[in-house]
């Protein structure tokens, strides 16, 4: 078992090109500091975000999942990130009932000129899942 | 659920009664069912026919005869959901209307198909019908569809719903529940049918109803307490302590998607669990074993269950056809069921309630849930 002093959290982010993926461009190009942990994917839309590939994720080796998306009104395509808070909110449930711990889906609206929450959520999360110590499915074999 | 509040459309019902004489309950529906079609108010009939001893499937019927003769309008088997039969015929937005006898299941499953836009309901008359539970097909055959000997299957066992939603469809409701044979079926034509469809029911000579309506509707709360019941004790059982756990369950899974085909309400024309995004190099299966030590092989089973959850649980009418069609026998209505219960209530959703409310992955509210 990792202790959790030694123990560097996985996270994947899905991060909407608009918004939280030109803001974490704004945090590095701002000389931010933050935890080197994530691994970011830029997507479209937090509505294009299925919750299979949150799900791919947690079951392949991540210990966190954060979605980026637009604040309420300000998505490209008119309401995508609100689509999304509702496919969340059914994964998050989901995860839970099955015994994975929804705490380690983080879904944030975090706009284009917001770095410094860009990397204080991503701060943040890294120290919640050290917390949570790693993701119990990363070592399913049955996956 | 039971808890739920039901929105009525405030349908008004007409009560009318079908005797029955010694032919019998199911000859005399399969009668009644024979002599709508020959009205030619519907072009044509899903029901359920004996095709062999013990063997019911669901059948277009054109010819009146065939119905009266084969039709299993009682047929305590499901083999596959008429909701899929349903939308099958009527997909290609025919100019025609066919009739489908529907347990409340399949009635419900189809509502839910005809928001996800895979059949239209000016194409279909439900005849909604009160079901007494059905068995596994399998055993049924085996036994020559003699049930005396067999277990009703488990999603029938803890059914919150074993009378017609009769806001969700406009049509007709073939009410049996706590009425016996001799009392006759109780049939209830909706306020808000097609009058031509109405008046031609009510022109095949049925008496009223009144009496007979108000000994189902007394009978119908007493099962619905005892199901209520039997619902709570069967979730109480549920659980899982962790991923683990649960992946046990699952662990025999072969892969076969027959829970997918068997399911009413999944309906994508090609699954993305189908597409080469899951035909992995073996460089691919290199890595993951490499990661979790050993890699079960068909892999992706745990991703395929939970993603169907994420995808159709908000949809689940907790029928049953998918337990009852895996290979496995994998306790998949459990696990749906347990899906199913938290995420509709997020949304206070009840599928196949009403075709009026929208699937809540199709809508938003600006104010709910988190973040705001």
């Amino acid at each position: 078992m990792v202790s959790s002093l030694d123990f560097e959290p996985r996270i994947v982010a899905f991060l909407c090109n608009w918004c939280t993926y030109t803001g974490a461009d704004l945090a590095g190009v701002s000389r931010m500091q933050y935890p080197p942990n994530v691994r970011p994917i830029r997507v479209m839309c937090s509505g294009s975000v299925d919750p299979m590939y949150v799900l791919k994720a947690l079951l392949d080796g991540a210990d966190g999942v954060l979605i980026g998306g637009c604040h309420p009104g300000d998505c490209h395509y008119v309401n995508g990130n609100y689509k999304a808070r509702r496919r969340m909110a059914v994964l998050s449930a989901i995860l839970d009932e099955f015994g994975i711990d929804s705490r380690r889906v983080w879904f944030r609206f975090i706009s284009a000129s917001e770095g410094a929450l860009f990397a204080k959520t991503v701060r943040d999360m890294t120290d919640a899942l050290r917390a949570l110590g790693p993701n119990p499915a990363r070592a399913l074999w049955i996956a | 659920m039971q808890h739920r509040h039901v929105q009525h459309r405030g349908v008004a019902m007409k009560d009318l009664l079908l005797a029955v004489g010694e032919e019998g309950r199911e000859k005399a529906l399969a009668r009644f069912l024979a002599r709508l079609l020959e009205t030619g108010v519907v072009d044509g009939l899903v029901v359920p026919a004996e095709a062999a001893p013990g063997v019911t499937s669901c059948v277009l019927a054109k010819d009146p005869r065939i119905v009266e003769e084969f039709g299993r309008p009682l047929a305590p088997v499901m083999t596959v959901s008429a909701a899929r039969v349903v939308s099958e015929v009527v997909r290609k937005r025919p100019s025609g209307r066919v009739a489908a006898v529907l347990r409340p299941c399949e009635g419900r499953a189809l509502v839910e198909l005809m928001k996800l836009r895979q059949a239209a309901p000016e194409n279909v008359v439900a005849l909604g019908i009160d079901c007494e539970g059905t068995y596994d097909p399998v055993a049924y055959r085996a036994a020559n569809g003699n049930a005396d000997s067999l277990d009703m299957r488990q999603a029938c066992r803890v059914c919150l719903t074993p009378a017609p939603l009769e806001d969700a469809l406009p049509g007709v409701t073939l009410g049996l529940i706590g009425l016996d044979e001799r009392e006759g079926v109780l049939v209830s034509v909706h306020g808000d049918l097609d009058p031509a469809v109405a008046a031609a029911v009510e022109e095949l000579g049925l008496g009223d109803g009144e009496i007979a309506a108000r000994k189902r509707r007394e009978a119908l709360g007493v099962l619905a307490r005892q199901r209520q019941e039997s619902y709570e004790l069967f979730m109480a059982a549920s659980g899982f302590d962790g991923i683990e756990t649960f992946a046990r369950q699952l662990a025999a899974c072969t892969g076969c998607r027959g829970c997918r085909v068997a399911c009413p309400v999944c309906y994508c024309k090609e699954c993305i669990f189908d597409t080469d995004t899951f035909e992995y190099e073996l460089g691919q299966f290199m890595r993951k074993a490499r990661r979790k030590g050993a890699l079960k092989v068909p892999s992706e089973t745990i991703l395929y269950h939970l993603t169907r959850m994420n995808h159709m649980s908000l949809s689940c009418v907790g029928c049953g056809q998918c337990e009852q069609a895996c290979q496995q026998d994998l306790p998949l209505f459990r696990l749906f069921a347990m899906a199913s219960r938290r995420t509709q209530a997020i949304f206070n959703y009840v599928p196949g309630r009403n075709l009026a409310e929208e699937l809540p992955f199709t809508t938003f509210r600006e104010e709910e849930l988190e973040p705001r």
